[in-house]
């Protein structure tokens, strides 16, 4: 594909949208027709909810059924203040979205410990406790007698157009602002936290900061049209205002047009709101609303079962899969057979030279699941700067160990300390920034992301002052922090895979995405979760290679590895475990010719028999 | 004193059809993992019905309820066959998305064929009580709650005593290995499903006589069946039968001491509240999730 054509779609691309704004913002003189109007009005709402609903479900992965209600708390909170303080609700509308961003932050605390299914339940009772406080507290909102709102006070010449374009620039507005938000680092950040929430949270994306801003940016604008949409209706109700079929419809809408794009939501509300008034229209009577919902409900049902991904992207792969026609992906290619390049600089190691002290202790440390004790009074001790090999027979509690470390599991007793420092009241991100990086046993990617979105996603500094949010603008694609990606994919030997999907990578080549990573991260120490397990010899060799020239910058590694003959041949020290018990440590070669060790492994009948071999036939070999 | 130990009598009984009513849901969640937001329409459903037949034979409509089991048994069935056997493969929120789909369709569907107006069956018993001393213990309640507990009963039987039973756990616990030691998963699931909804059959049948009931009632059923299911922890019947309780205490409290207007905001408040403080619910545990991801 030459940069040349990929120019050209783009400003093709850019004069049909500009052509398409300028029409519709045109409609209003081309037609008198109101009940145009009033369908081109409700569809913006639409797509307006659309939008919003698509940054925290489409691209955060928190499904809502309640959106709606910001619509509601937005239209009653102007209208309200429009009432009391006797003025336009077009001048307080921007207050309706302030009330609604912030309902919208409250819905994101619930998040902390709820997500999945659990969420669309919360999103769920959200809606519904709104809508019922509404109608209750009949002193502010009128309750059931429903508010009215003032009259429009401009010339009746002008019809419905204040709402039409008002609704029409909130929706450019929303799309703009989706737009923005795919494109930057905070976007990568949604998008990783949907894909895998608590790897993104072991990579410095400070999850609960990510999804207050995505939540109060999904609400904000749809409180505005809100307050807009109640002002047309002239009348608020808790029925229409706070409506679960509402809510349904803009999950109806954007699946339809396709989830976490931008213009899936317009898509979709153009073809939903239509075909409303169509039904409305040639039904009517009192059955119209029965057959309205039936025939929604069986959309939404027909979506989710056939197609799931939405208009857009589908429609967008078909065409993708034409452009490149046969051209061979680089999947499966083999390893370039270069030398390594020389080892990117780390900041930490760089800053902590000179400091002869051990980086990490884990002392005593005791975890407990109902019966079992995956750890008991564990501890490890790692050198700044070297490489401690962690092992032990399956089931030992070495990927236990790992989670203490990193936070995911709270110890029943005992400390992880990390250059002096405590690490307990540190979450998996404080951890993160501390200083603590991991890789797991199968490597864990951001699979909608590319090779480079899934290493620039990466956080390595916290955002302590407000002014560090900034950074999350930063563009997710170009800059510093993507030419920092590249560079170190291409120190991993992934140069040529920057731009493909995390999907279309092999095994092995995913344990190094992992690695890069972590050199992003760049922490005190890197945790290495049997890095070996199922790769191939020519990647395995390239792996301690690597391994090597990061240790001689000055990192500090700590391997879990069932690969004795990898792990021993790199590692400086050597910890093993047996049943959730150290059981010795030190020097790799002395560990593992010592009898606990190689009874552990192997049980009682093999020590029996290394009684009579010599020494350097018991040390413990590569397991095949 | 008086009022409360009544208020606790009547939340408890009230408990009893609750935990009846999402007792199917938290089979279904509990084995499949799918969170089935159709069920509260089934349960509206099935007072239609009760209604209906209540409306033209005169019938007991509790008993009708008995009569019903077997048509939610169907519809369980079909809705597994057409709808959720497919929507299993689609992610957790999607396949929830489904559901919400045909609740919402079934409501037009309802509306349909029964109109808007707000029904109940009111047989003859309706109204009456059993006085114990200064306490009353209203008739339909009491007869409700009774048949409840003997379906509860009967469920729990089914699945500790049956080879049936044993299949739908073996296949909750683990599906691949549930197959290689000879479960058909597939008509196991079916089974499942199938029951689940028919426990809707009394449940439906006893709203039909304590409530008022519309066919957009699904949207506040189902809104007590996840907050009974939630409170309890997810997939655990012994800790939805214990949230049925707590629910059915929590409304009938704050109808009595606060206002009755409020006593509908409660599970959507204990909903909220609980799983911002202990996601897990009462009884459901923490399964270990290891560092070894899928």
């Amino acid at each position: 594909m030459s940069t040349d054509a990929a120019t050209r779609r783009r400003v093709s691309k850019r004069l049909i949208i500009a052509l398409g704004i300028l029409f519709v913002a045109a409609i209003p003189f081309l037609t008198p027709s109101s009940y145009i109007h009033n369908v081109l009005i409700l569809t913006f709402l639409l797509a307006v909810l659309g939008s919003g609903w698509n940054v925290i479900s489409g691209l955060t992965g928190y499904v809502s059924l309640g959106h709606s209600a910001f619509i509601g708390v937005g239209a009653y909170t102007a209208g309200i203040l429009a009432e009391r303080w006797d003025i336009s609700p077009f001048i307080v509308a921007p207050l309706g979205g302030v009330a609604a961003a912030l309902i919208a932050l409250l819905l994101s605390l619930t998040t902390r410990r709820t997500r999945g299914v659990a969420f669309v339940i919360v999103s769920y009772a959200m809606l519904e406790l709104l809508g019922l406080i509404t109608r209750n507290w009949s002193s502010l909102t009128g309750g059931s007698q429903g508010l009215l709102m003032p009259l429009p006070d401009w010339d009746v010449r002008f019809h419905n157009w204040p709402f039409y374009y008002a609704l029409l620039a909130l929706l450019l507005l929303s799309l703009a602002m989706t737009a923005a938000i795919r494109r930057s680092k905070f976007g990568l950040g949604l998008v990783a936290i949907r894909d895998d929430e608590d790897k993104a949270a072991g990579i410095g994306v400070v999850t609960p900061v990510y999804k207050g801003l995505a939540f109060m940016a999904s609400a904000v604008l749809v409180g505005v049209a809100g307050a807009i949409y109640g002002y047309y209706v002239s009348f608020l109700t808790v029925s229409t205002m706070f409506d679960i079929v509402l809510s349904m419809q803009v999950v109806l809408a954007v699946l339809l047009g396709g989830r976490a794009t931008v213009w899936g939501p317009v898509l979709g509300a153009f073809i939903v709101v239509p075909l409303a008034e169509v039904t409305n229209t040639s039904i009517g009577g009192v059955d119209a609303g029965a057959w309205r919902l039936i025939m929604f409900g069986g959309l939404l049902l027909l979506v989710t079962l056939a197609l799931p991904k939405g208009i857009i992207p589908s429609v967008g792969q078909l065409l993708e899969k034409r452009r490149r026609g046969e051209a061979s992906s680089l999947t499966g290619a083999r390893l370039a057979d270069t030398t390594l390049p020389p080892a990117p600089a780390s900041e930490r190691a760089a800053a902590g030279q000179g400091r002869s002290t051990d980086v990490l202790r884990v002392e005593d440390v005791t975890v407990q699941f109902g019966g079992v004790k995956a750890l008991d009074e564990a501890s490890l001790v790692v050198p700044a700067g070297s490489i401690t090999a962690l092992i032990g027979p399956n089931g030992s509690g070495k990927t236990t160990l790992f989670n203490v470390i990193d936070g995911t599991y709270p110890p029943a007793q005992g400390d992880v300390v990390l250059a002096g420092q405590s690490l307990a009241k540190l979450d998996r991100t404080g951890r993160a920034f501390a200083g603590i990086g991991r890789t797991y046993q199968l490597p864990r990617l951001f699979n909608s992301l590319t090779v480079v979105e899934n290493v620039a996603a990466v956080n390595s500094r916290p955002h302590n002052r407000i002014g560090s949010l900034r950074r999350l603008a930063h563009s997710s694609v170009s800059g510093a922090e993507a030419a920092r990606a590249t560079e170190l994919l291409e120190f991993v030997g992934l140069g040529e895979y920057v731009d493909a999907k995390a999907t279309d990578l092999s095994y092995g080549q995913r344990k190094l995405v992992e690695l890069a990573q972590m050199l992003m991260l760049d922490p005190e120490v890197i945790l290495l979760d049997e890095p070996a397990a199922g790769i191939n010899p020519t990647l395995l060799q390239r792996l301690s290679e690597l391994v090597r020239a990061l240790n001689a910058t000055g990192r500090t590694f700590v391997i879990v590895e069932h690969d004795m003959h990898f792990v021993l041949s790199l590692a400086d020290r050597a910890t093993v475990l047996a049943r959730g018990k150290v059981i010795a440590a030190g020097d790799p070669n002395e560990v593992s010719t010592d009898p606990a060790v190689l009874e552990a492994y192997l049980g009682d009948d093999f020590v029996l028999e290394t009684a009579v071999i010599t020494d350097e036939d018991a040390t413990i070999g590569p397991r095949s | 004193m008086t009022l409360l130990v009544q208020t606790v009598i009547l939340g408890l009984l009230v408990g009893g059809v609750y935990a009846l009513m999402s007792s199917g849901f938290s089979l279904v969640f509990g084995v499949m993992r799918i969170i089935n937001l159709a069920h509260g329409a089934m349960i509206v459903l099935a007072a239609f019905l009760t209604w209906w037949v209540w409306d033209r034979t005169g019938l007991d409509p509790l008993l009708i309820g008995v009569l019903v089991t077997p048509v939610m048994y169907g519809v369980g069935w079909l809705l597994y066959k057409t709808v959720v056997a497919r929507v299993h493969k689609a992610d957790h929120e999607l396949a929830m998305v489904a559901t919400f789909g045909v609740a919402i369709a079934a409501g037009g569907v309802m509306s349909l064929i029964w109109g808007t107006e707000v029904r109940s069956a009111t047989p003859g018993y309706f109204n009456t009580s059993i006085e114990l001393g200064s306490l009353v213990i209203p008739r339909a309640q009491l007869y409700a709650f009774v048949g409840a507990l003997a379906i509860l009963g009967a469920l729990y039987a089914l699945l500790r005593g049956t080879f049936l039973g044993r299949a739908i756990r073996a296949s909750s616990t683990n599906r691949d290995s549930a197959a290689l030691v000879g479960v058909d998963v597939e008509r196991t699931m079916a089974q499942m499903f199938a029951i689940g909804a028919a426990t809707t059959g009394f449940g439906g049948a006893a709203l039909s006589v304590i409530y008022q009931f519309v066919p957009d009632s699904h949207y506040v059923w189902i809104g007590r069946i996840l907050c009974v299911v939630i409170l309890g922890g997810l997939g655990s019947l012994l800790g939805a039968a214990l949230g049925a309780a707590i629910l059915g205490l929590g409304e009938a409290l704050t109808a009595s001491y606060i206002d009755t207007r409020w006593a509908t905001a409660v599970p959507y408040v204990l909903i909220i509240a609980i799983l911002l403080i202990r996601p897990q619910g009462i009884l459901g545990g923490r399964l270990r999730t290891d560092g070894v991801h899928p």
